[in-house]
């Protein structure tokens, strides 16, 4: 027993005695963590706008991948190949409002989250058709090697990784904070009719928003292609958002951030520390045994409105 | 005001059908500027059609709508919510995880000009235009007296004062014409008393056009200068107060279908 | 008693509140005098506004012949223009009659032809509505002058004048007359009467009191030393106008010390302003301190558990602690220790939240207020005091001193203030902010008057530390038919410390048992009923809900309980009680507009109900008259239930 808790406290001296290792796996959190955050974000923001869970957003981050890739192994240079991939999604946004959205107008939400399950597959076979099905390995130019700052190690794939996310996450915080396109989009998924009725125009909003779905999948998609390659596992990176979205709320942009980082950070420090206690892979689940703990005494999230509904 | 003279809105000879439902059959209504119109009549009479066909959720097959003297039939929502028409809906269309303040913020999306991407380029701009419309809506806030819920999320409120901030967005548009849905549905008598009150100041104060369905006959002699009374789909009255109170056609109506 | 005296003495120069507001005016020109919040934001006004806007309206008043002792009723909720225009009429040695804003067209129609009054000050429409349909019974009214113009575009009432449009008049008087308002400001006498206050009285016709400069003045200035009041002082003017408190405070006090008043935004956003401003001095009848625990208490409830948990324990940890404090008993060490971390985790934040950080001074007063819920916000870090006052006395009377704060006293009297018990254990005193009598009614002035001595109607004593204790009004205590002894103010008070009592009205006179007529809180109990997934539909509905009963019969039987520590009192527990089916109502007469509970009224109107409680049946039809607000009657039919309550005690 004293022996248990020892290994329980022991690991709060490591990281005092070494602290540039400690910064280490800090840094490496951070890193995962913004990238949680960031397919996290996609979800947030569809949810936002049509108050559906996009069932399709880890599809969207593998065609995303998987239409650069194709574009690169075509030979074309990198920022073309993005710029393509960005028109791709822009377009998608544009036909899915088109095809799907528009004849759903004022439908159940259930039934629009049928609606993504749908898209969901058949994005995943477009994808297979146009690309193929076999693993690919994706390089934007930047090495998978490490320097030291100050005696920390850092990776610079990953960091670069961390600086995009980080970028691309607080231009969309301060968009859809800031600006009025934020409530507008509250307003949309709140009440579809009542949006209407003051003059907010659904179409564009929809577009807008899964255009910016689209492009953050693509940011997904490079950021964990380009590390562990592009395959369909890719898609399961949405598992690891939901998580996120329980921790910071479903409707809030600053909660997938905040709540990216926590998941990032709690799984990488718990692994490394306490992995060895309870024979490792805590990776594997810290994240959902900490979502569960949320959904009983939070579970509006940290972020979230206080569900209360009248009677 | 160069078109002063003629209505505001004028509906001509619209027929709306549902499958092999006539909802509406040449109906022609006249709002001139100013009044305050009630829409009254049975059950199923068509009122609420003829609210959602003037404010583009449904499209006649026949017939025309002019506002201001322009033809208008086949606009869709936000743009006729573009030319000055503001409504409310029978069973409170609120954005309900709101605040009672970003509900009626929303009311001001069209007042607020440029495009929604500049918003976040020109940020400081944005901002001050963020202020103005917030003081214009704080006078809406006062006007209609619920300052004490401003951060209320809408949801949470009873339906009566729903229905008032339901109102305050609409008015947050500065609308030309205002069509209000059964406004005092579901009320007790001093939220009803109320809701008139402020129905007759929003007329009297801003000059705002008021087309409105009410069931309430009190309600209805007490407030408008002019009733329209729809049966089955057809007109069958339209005139001062005293004048449809005695309408042999409207007894017949009210007295002919079973009121519940 | 050396020292006071000095207040005595008025300077002539200084000796009314107009002269005092020039003063500050040109002491302190750019010193915040009045902030209101308007359109979501706290505009502020100077003492140089102040002075400025009262000159204009007074102007104003002038070019309609206003003529000295002239009475301007004021109606409204507090509003800078309205204290404005108590100081423009006092400029012009007329006298202001604030008027309670919720009163009825009866009511206000008795005050303004009783007071004789020529000119209406008033807030808005609504008041402006009702002063027109009075207007026919009271001739001398001339004029009405409205604030807020919205939705008055259509009238065309030539009494009716806008304050803009006053002050216009005004200063094109003033062009004509340029010495007219200096003069008539210094005519103005410290004897003259500088307000009438119409006290409602939980029995018959209001009756107004005067109060002189001198009166309200010198107590003032008495009460700001003694409670160290200061220019830098921040208070809430959210306490009708036309009651006495809110004149001293507001008014007397905040222009003789200097102090700002703040005016919320409406009458429904008080909680939310008062965390806002953070005031460092607030004055709250019962009722406030009752509504303020019961928003705590909803909050607390709906915490997830560890957090109500924690709350709960820290809570009851602060109340032992300050009820030992009270009681002058040792606390003991440990949990002393463990209260500076509930002061962190709890304490702090609670008083943040009910905008209580600041405050230095509160006061409740009105009435007594239960001894759970003043131990309760003690308990909480705040100097809370009970203050004894009555309006014939310009307030105050005795208070509290700090750190000399006891449970079961009013405190001592206040400097310049001489108490004496008559022979029949009647509360007597004399001040210099006794009142000269009421307006035009000679009789009552008798009654109350006696040789400079004010009978309060209170019975009570002073104890050996020379502290008042007020026992009942002296016609409320009783005996139930055995003959054991019965204080309702008393057990009403330890029911309305459960945040789902609103009211409540015991019964027991000359009857075999003490039963309750209960008022649940809306707010409170239908939150509860929400967290539960009890659906209701009005506050009948609720009100009658079986689950609704269980749970004001445990606040029942923790009343009983309760009274088993007290010798006396032991023998008058609640044994049957009922829930009003509607709220009681000033517009229904069932409690007076400062919320004293009218027995009479209430035993005659709802002698069925009354007459159930000492029945055997279970429940009862009654039928009820209510008043809306627009004065037509209304009828509301309902089925209450009764219930019985177990003695406590009685197996052990």
């Amino acid at each position: 027993m004293i022996e248990f808790l020892r290994s329980l406290v022991l690991p709060f001296a490591d990281m005092v005695s070494s602290p540039t290792f400690f910064v280490e796996v800090l840094v490496g959190g951070i890193a995962a963590g913004l990238m949680y955050s960031l397919v996290a974000l996609g979800f947030v923001l569809i949810f936002k706008a049509s108050g559906v869970f996009n069932f399709a957003q880890g599809v969207m981050v593998l065609f995303a991948a998987l239409t650069l890739v194709g574009l690169m192994e075509r030979g074309m240079p990198v920022p073309v190949a993005l710029a393509l991939t960005v028109a791709v999604m822009i377009a998608l946004a544009f036909a899915i409002e088109r095809v799907v959205l528009r004849p759903l107008v004022n439908q159940e939400h259930i039934i629009l989250f049928m609606a993504t399950i749908g898209l969901n597959f058949f994005l995943e076979g477009l994808g297979e058709q146009l690309w193929g099905s076999n693993v690919k390995r994706l390089d934007i130019g930047i090495p998978d090697e490490s320097f030291s700052v100050a005696g920390v190690l850092l990776n610079k794939l990953e960091l670069s990784a961390a600086l995009t996310a980080a970028v691309l996450v607080t231009v969309l915080a301060v968009f859809f904070q800031r600006t009025r396109i934020g409530r507008a989009l509250r307003a949309v998924a709140d009440d579809h009719e009542a949006a209407l009725s003051i003059g907010i125009p659904l179409k564009t909003i929809w577009v807008i928003v899964w255009s910016v779905a689209g492009i953050v999948a693509i940011a997904a998609g490079v950021m964990w292609g380009a590390k562990s390659g592009v395959q369909f596992s890719l898609s399961l990176v949405a598992l690891k958002a939901l998580p996120v979205l329980i921790l910071g709320g479903f409707e809030s942009v600053p909660g997938a951030i905040v709540g990216g980082l926590i998941i990032g950070v709690g799984e990488k420090v718990a692994e490394v520390y306490w992995g060895p206690l309870v024979g490792g892979a805590i990776e594997n689940w810290f994240a959902y045994v900490l979502a569960l703990a949320f959904l009983l005494f939070r579970p509006q999230g940290l972020f979230g409105e206080r569900i209360i509904e009248r009677v | 005001m160069t078109e002063a003279s003629g209505p505001l809105l004028s509906v001509e000879d619209i027929s709306v059908r549902f499958g092999a439902l006539m909802a509406l059959s040449r109906v022609s209504v006249e709002v001139h500027r100013r009044e305050i119109l009630a829409i009254i009549g049975p059950n199923g009479a068509g009122k609420t059609t003829l609210l959602n066909v003037v404010s583009g959720f449904y499209h006649p097959y026949e017939g025309r709508i002019r506002f201001e003297g322009r033809d208008r039939t086949s606009l869709k929502p936000p743009d006729v919510a573009e030319l000055g028409i503001a409504r409310t809906f029978q069973n409170v269309a609120l954005f309900r995880g709101m605040s009672v303040l970003d509900n009626i913020m929303t009311g001001r999306l069209l007042k607020m000009g440029g495009h929604f991407l500049l918003d976040a380029v020109w940020y400081g701009p944005a901002r001050r235009q963020e202020l103005a419309h917030r003081a214009a809506v704080e006078r809406i806030i006062d006007f209609l007296e619920i300052q004490a819920i401003r951060k209320t999320p809408a949801g949470r409120l009873p339906y009566g004062l729903q229905k008032r901030v339901e109102l305050a967005r609409a008015l947050a548009a500065e609308p030309k014409l205002l069509l209000l849905d059964e406004p005092m549905a579901g009320m007790n008598v001093e939220e009803k008393e109320d809701m008139c009150r402020f129905i007759l100041d929003v007329n009297s104060e801003f000059g705002t056009t008021i087309a409105l369905i009410e069931h309430d006959m009190g309600v209805v002699m007490d407030i408008s200068d002019r009733v329209v009374v729809l049966d089955y789909g057809r007109k069958i009255a339209d005139g001062p107060p005293e004048q449809v109170r005695k309408d042999q056609a409207v007894l017949d109506a009210y007295l002919g279908v079973a009121h519940d | 008693m050396s020292g006071h005296e000095r207040f005595l003495t008025l300077d002539p120069q200084h000796d009314t509140f107009p002269k005092l507001v020039r003063d500050n005016a040109r002491a302190m020109p750019d010193r915040i005098a009045i902030r209101e919040k308007d359109y979501g934001i706290w505009q502020a006004y100077t003492w140089r506004d102040y002075f400025d806007r009262g000159r204009r309206i007074a102007l104003g008043l002038a070019s309609l012949g206003f003529a000295r002792g002239d009475k301007v009723a004021v109606v409204g909720d507090n509003r800078p223009e309205l204290y404005w225009a108590v100081l423009a009429t006092q400029c012009l040695g007329g006298v202001p009659v604030p008027l309670y804003q919720d009163a009825s067209e009866k009511e206000l129609a008795y005050v303004v032809d009783h007071a004789e009054a020529r000119f209406a000050v008033v807030e808005d429409q609504e008041q402006v509505d009702k002063l027109l349909a009075i207007k026919a019974q009271c001739p001398r009214l001339e004029w009405i002058v409205y604030d807020d113009g919205r939705g008055l575009r259509a009238y065309s009432e030539p009494c009716l004048l806008s304050l803009a449009e006053l002050e216009e008049r005004g200063e094109k008087f003033a062009v004509g007359h340029p010495a007219v308002f200096e003069a008539e400001l210094a005519r103005g006498r410290a004897e003259d009467i500088a307000v009438i206050c119409y006290t409602s009285g939980t029995t018959g016709m209001p009756k107004g009191a005067m109060l002189t400069h001198r009166n309200l003045l010198v107590m003032a200035r008495v009460a700001t030393e003694r409670e160290g009041l200061r220019p830098d002082d921040e208070a809430l003017a959210y306490l009708p106008m036309a009651w006495v408190g809110d004149h001293m405070i507001s008014y007397a006090q905040a222009i003789a010390t200097g102090f700002t008043i703040n005016c919320p935004e409406s009458a429904a956003t008080v909680l939310h302003d008062l965390k806002e401003i953070g005031p460092t001095y607030f004055f709250a009848p019962p009722r406030i301190w009752e509504n303020l625990l019961t928003t705590v208490m909803i909050r607390v409830e709906d915490a997830a558990w560890p957090k109500r948990r924690l709350v709960r324990f820290f809570l009851e940890l602060a109340q032992d602690l300050e009820r030992q404090r009270l009681a002058g008993q040792p606390v003991s060490s440990w949990r002393r220790l463990l209260a500076p971390l509930g002061g962190l985790l709890v304490y702090g934040p609670l008083r943040d939240n009910l905008g209580m950080r600041r405050i230095r001074l509160a006061y409740t007063a009105g009435e007594a207020i239960g001894p759970e819920i003043f131990v309760f916000f003690r308990a909480l870090g705040i100097n809370l005091k009970q203050l004894y006052g009555m309006t014939e006395a310009s307030v105050f009377v005795s208070v509290q001193k700090d750190g000399d704060v006891r449970l079961d006293t009013v405190g001592t009297p206040m400097p310049l203030v001489d108490i004496k018990i008559s022979e029949q254990g009647e509360v007597l005193f004399r001040s210099p902010g006794v009142f000269p009598g009421y307006y035009k009614n000679p009789e009552a002035t008798a009654q109350t008057l006696d040789d400079g001595w004010i009978r309060s109607g209170d019975a009570g004593f002073l104890d050996a530390a020379g502290h008042l204790k007020i026992i009942d009004r002296a016609r409320d205590v009783g005996r139930l038919a055995g003959g054991t002894l019965f204080a309702p103010k008393y057990l009403e008070n330890k029911l309305k410390f459960s945040p789902y009592v609103k009211e409540a009205v015991t019964i027991g006179q000359d009857r075999p048992y003490v039963a309750a007529l209960v008022n649940i809180d809306l707010g409170a109990v239908g939150n509860w009923a929400e967290r539960r997934g009890i659906a209701y539909t009005s506050y009948t509905d609720l009100s009658q809900k079986p689950e609704v009963y269980d749970l004001i019969e445990q606040e029942v039987r923790r009343v009983n309980e309760s009274l088993l520590e007290d010798e006396v009192l032991r023998g008058a527990q609640i044994r049957r009680f009922l829930i009003l089916h509607k709220e009681l109502d000033p517009d229904d007469e069932e409690i007076t507009r400062t919320r004293k509970v009218r027995r009479g009224h209430i035993a005659r109107k709802y002698a069925a109900l009354i007459e159930a409680l000492y029945g055997d049946r279970d429940r009862v039809q009654v039928e009820a008259q209510v008043t809306y607000e627009d004065g037509r009657t209304g009828t509301i039919r309902a089925d209450v239930a009764v219930r019985d309550v177990p003695a406590a005690g009685a197996g052990r």
